[in-house]
């Protein structure tokens, strides 16, 4: 939405091709954002991709269709013709992709028992959890019996950082934002009891850290070790092992819900894009930038730019950003193809 | 209690038949009806199988893994015997190993590994074997658990079932925790029946033989074995509390016996059972049975002098009781005394 | 086989048998293993067993014997693992970890977060044990603080059940990696300095013994009633009838025969001997005997007490 947004600003217009009925991709269903939280100006993921969707549907310059994909990208820069999937043709003269991610599936690693143990759930599962318009209205609670749930555990590098699954990378905002849905929870409950499992706390960027100190003031506590197993006791709750490292001593302990903060994975379709698209994905899955440090947005083809978690995970900010510095690119490129 | 099966994901190659069979040193020791049986099973099936030599001329060594893990043996020399069998099996037409024991299979299973990841291994070994005994290294196509022989074949061995693992007043389907054994499932998980996480190969059996399985927080936990701390005496109490941990975990679904496919464990989460009910007074009195045992029983076949239930601490006559299996308590025991003493 | 008057000496093997280590001492090698095997090799004729073989196991005359064959065969042995492992023997543990076979593939890197420790039975049953740490330890390529670790008994807790390697974020294979420092302890003589590590010269005639007598780790006499209290009544009932229960059952106590207990032929036996020795295991043995004999002297006892004691230590 943004590259759109800000091409508009720019004069250039554009044309929104979203897969799914909605646009913000994710966004929408976080309970709300970091690292400021309420102070950031949006009371949750809705508040903040409506009022970009208002903004981008307030200009002419932006067509939006949505349930539709991209079919098939014939010609050359600055002369494409764009087939789509529900009969229309379109000529553009640039491409960008901002198909974002999608979530790791963890019901692969069975040691966890998610899928198995209805108490085990992924960090989205929680942050829909966590939300007002959410299931529970916000509350925390064990699916297995529907008890409130006071003693939360959230498990770090679920699918990432694992060279044995062949997931060697680190999926950069997980830390961020299981450290953000750990602080929610002390700050609604403070006599809850939430354990973070981690190997290294990666919250990096700009008022991160801070957000980390205010989930320990709060109470949350940290434990380094990564969790090898989940266990079902004769309750439903959940056993959770791991070393703490610090320590040197194995843990175990019990848990009303235990979230797996899964780490992220290409979107689905990453490799039918590339082919559609004529580009290139990297080893890792997601799709290659032509050069490192000069051109990051630029594809592996003539005239296809890339913006946003396409590229690889990184916070919604940094989304934002890279979305008006496509739109830059883009702009720049095509008034001179055009001159 | 709800009760849960895990799908297995891993893919497994089982060949069908033409086996060479490996015998083990704790089966052989402890519970050598057991090992017996696999033989047995195999000829029910009317599956081709050889071991090492024939009946008076006997070549079965065993393949050293108990000495590697207890620390006394070097592994070219592990890689030597390994492939000294190897040679016999090629020499009688076979590529299949099946074996008795669970640390022969990832002793086998690490000797091909190390083939593959170790530049000019091959030949070295092929050398040195020559040198040692004028064999020649002859890689096997499989290497396999005589569990997974009995898993392929379970429903086939699931219709000639005399009982099933069913309580035969009530009809209620018994509960039968899978414990497999650590060297089976986490040493090459790729090689394990659904993997380490959601190993089928003992699960995969109580289903098909009309039991149930037990999911219970401690179920991947070790026996304790754990070779020279079962061996030396001084450190066995690590094994005792191993074996306990698993059976207070296990409790509250009170399980009707143990299936087991590793010959120490199904040593020693037998046999410490005993020593814990002296030590803690808890009374667990889980029948442990190997997998081969269990199919014996459901067989039909004589529980003493066929199966060798009598060779286990805790009785396994009330769950045959429960089965509905009959069995002369008579002949137990055989009143004959060891040649020349122990 | 052979009838004890063929070597033509006036050796009587029933009177070796009760006599101690320093008894034996007298006898030349060639006659102790003469008179050992044809007391050994005594058929029974009409059960086709060889009831000798119960009379001999565990003796000192044995051990004593086993001592001697092991000497003499890595003396006449030319492999080349016998001379690596003397090599070994002399370099630095950090030498060791880069080229002897298990270890070089068994470490990459490692992130410390802990799954195999965490999942480890015996760092839940010893306070004071941590697998991690022995890792790190290797890592860290400090000499000092890996000969350290080769004299504790930290290194002998291990109990070899794998449970941390299909955890392994990096793929390292922990297991074997101590499975390797164990056997550089022993040949360096390191296993003396801990309690636990002395037990290796029990594991060496308990398992060794077996092996070079049976080519098998362990054998039905081993698992005695009174060495086993914890087995409880029924196993002493099953135990004091165990070979009339193994024939029953299918096995092959002391006879020929491809399952439990079983004799070999001697072609296979001398085979599984060559084996071990081509692949340098004898080097071990060896060095654990010369370990052992210093460790009594020191203590100024026999090396038959010796023996008992590191079966009890603990």
């Amino acid at each position: 939405m943004q590259v759109a947004l800000v091409l508009s600003s720019l004069g250039m217009p554009s044309l929104v091709v979203e897969k799914s009925s909605a646009l913000g991709g994710r966004v929408p269903r976080l309970s709300r954002t970091f690292p400021f939280f309420n102070d950031d100006g949006f009371n949750d993921g809705k508040e903040f991709t409506d009022s970009i969707e208002r903004d981008l549907r307030a200009t002419p310059l932006a067509d939006i269709r949505l349930s539709t994909v991209v079919t098939s990208l014939r010609g050359e820069f600055p002369n494409f013709a764009v087939e789509l999937s529900d009969g229309s043709a379109v000529d553009a003269g640039a491409v960008v992709v901002a198909t974002g991610f999608k979530p790791f599936d963890p019901t692969s690693l069975k040691e966890y028992g998610y899928g198995v143990y209805p108490n085990v759930i992924t960090a989205s599962e929680l942050e829909w959890m966590l939300n007002p318009r959410g299931p529970t209205g916000g509350k925390l609670m064990r699916p297995s019996d529907g008890k409130s749930a006071e003693r939360l555990a959230i498990v770090f590098c679920v699918g990432s950082r694992n060279r044995r699954i062949g997931a060697p990378f680190c999926s950069r905002i997980c830390c961020s934002y299981g450290t953000k849905q750990a602080s929610t929870v002390m700050e609604r409950n403070p006599k809850a009891l939430v354990a973070c499992f981690y190997m290294d706390v990666r919250t990096y960027d700009r008022g991160f850290e801070e957000m980390y100190s205010l989930a320990q003031e709060r109470g949350v506590r940290y434990i380094r070790g990564r969790v090898s197993m989940c266990t079902q006791l004769p309750d439903g709750s959940v056993g959770v092992r791991a070393e703490n490292t610090l320590l040197n001593r194995p843990f175990s302990g019990e848990f009303d819900l235990v979230s797996l903060s899964t780490g992220m994975r290409p979107c689905e379709d990453a490799i039918q894009l590339a082919q559609c698209l004529g580009i290139s994905c990297g080893p890792d899955g997601f799709f290659l930038c032509r050069e490192w440090f000069r051109h990051p947005h630029d594809a592996t083809r003539d005239g296809v730019f890339l913006a946003g978690c396409a590229t690889g995970m990184k916070p919604i900010r940094n989304c934002i950003i890279d979305g008006a510095a496509v739109a830059a690119r883009v702009t720049a490129l095509l008034r001179k193809a055009t001159t | 209690m709800a009760t849960v099966n895990l799908a297995p994901t891993t893919i497994k190659e089982i060949p069908e038949n033409d086996f060479f069979l490996t015998p083990s040193c704790i089966l052989g020791a402890v519970n050598p009806g057991t090992e017996v049986l696999i033989s047995r099973i195999y000829d029910l099936l009317g599956l081709t199988w050889r071991a090492a030599g024939d009946r008076a001329e006997s070549q079965c060594t065993c393949c050293t893994g108990f000495s590697s893990h207890g620390d006394l043996i070097s592994i070219e020399s592990t890689l030597l015997v390994t492939a000294r069998l190897w040679s016999i099996a090629a020499e009688l037409g076979l590529e299949n190993i099946t074996t008795a024991c669970v640390t022969s299979f990832a002793i086998h299973t690490e000797c091909l590994e190390m083939y593959e990841h170790e530049p000019g291994l091959h030949e070295r070994v092929d050398r040195w074997l020559q040198q040692a005994c004028g064999r020649r290294l002859q890689i096997p196509k499989h290497v396999v658990h005589a569990s997974d022989i009995v898993y392929r074949y379970r429903n086939d061995l699931a219709h000639k079932l005399r009982y099933r693992l069913l309580d035969h007043e009530t009809g209620r389907r018994l509960r039968v925790v899978d414990h497999v054994g650590c060297h089976y499932a986490k040493v090459f998980p790729e090689k394990a029946i659904g993997g380490a996480e959601s190993c089928d190969v003992l699960a995969g059996l109580i289903r098909a033989w009309g039991g149930e399985t037990v999911d219970y927080p401690e179920r991947r936990h070790c026996c304790g074995m754990g070779f020279r701390q079962c061996a030396i005496r001084p450190n066995r109490g690590y094994t005792m509390a191993c074996v306990l941990k698993k059976l207070d975990s296990m409790e509250p679904w009170q399980p009707d016996a143990i299936l087991t496919n590793c010959p120490g464990c199904n040593l020693f989460l037998d046999k410490e059972q005993w020593a814990i009910q002296q030590m803690t007074g808890k009374t667990f009195d889980i029948p442990t049975l190997s997998y081969t045992e269990l199919a014996g029983l459901l067989l039909g076949w004589d529980p003493y002098d066929v199966v060798g239930i009598q060779a286990h601490t805790v009785p396994v006559e009330p769950l045959l009781d429960k089965m509905g299996i009959a069995y002369d308590k008579s002949k137990e025991w055989l009143g004959k005394r060891v040649a020349g003493g122990t | 086989m052979n009838s004890e008057s063929a070597t033509g000496k006036k050796i009587l093997p029933a009177d070796l048998v009760s006599k101690k280590a320093e008894e034996l001492d007298q006898i030349p090698d060639g006659e102790l293993v003469a008179a050992y095997e044809s007391f050994r090799d005594h058929e029974d004729a009409e059960s086709g067993t060889y009831p000798n073989i119960s009379r001999l196991y565990g003796t000192s005359l044995e051990r004593e014997k086993d001592r001697r064959e092991t000497r003499a065969q890595a003396e006449t042995c030319n492999a080349e693992m016998q001379e690596w492992y003397e090599k070994a023997r002399n370099e630095p543990c950090t030498w060791w970890l880069k080229n002897h076979l298990v270890a070089k593939h068994a470490l990459k890197s490692c992130i410390a977060c802990g799954v195999c420790t965490a999942q480890c039975p015996a760092a839940q049953y010893y306070p004071e044990y941590n697998p991690r740490t022995i890792l790190d330890a290797a890592l860290t390529q400090n000499e000092e603080r890996l000969v350290e670790l080769l004299k504790s008994d930290t290194l002998w807790y291990c109990g070899q059940c794998g449970s941390c390697k299909p955890k392994c974020s990096r793929e390292n294979n922990l297991m074997g990696l101590i499975s390797s420092l164990r056997f550089l302890a022993q040949l360096k003589g390191y296993h003396l300095c801990s309690v636990r590590g002395r037990q290796q010269y029990a594991m060496r005639h308990l398992c060794g013994g077996n092996l070079w007598n049976r080519a098998c780790s362990l054998y039905f006499r081993n698992i005695t009633a009174e060495g086993h209290p914890d087995f409880g009544p029924r196993y002493a009932k099953y135990q004091s009838e165990a070979e009339a229960q193994m024939v029953r059952l299918g096995a092959n106590p002391d006879r020929p025969g491809h399952f439990g207990g079983r004799k070999l032929s001697p072609q296979t036996l001398a085979e599984f001997r060559s084996c071990l020795a081509c692949g340098g295991t004898l080097v071990l043995w060896n060095q654990l005997e010369e370990s052992a004999a210093e460790d009594a002297t020191k203590n100024g006892i026999s090396i038959d007490e010796y023996h008992i004691r590191v079966h009890r230590e603990g």
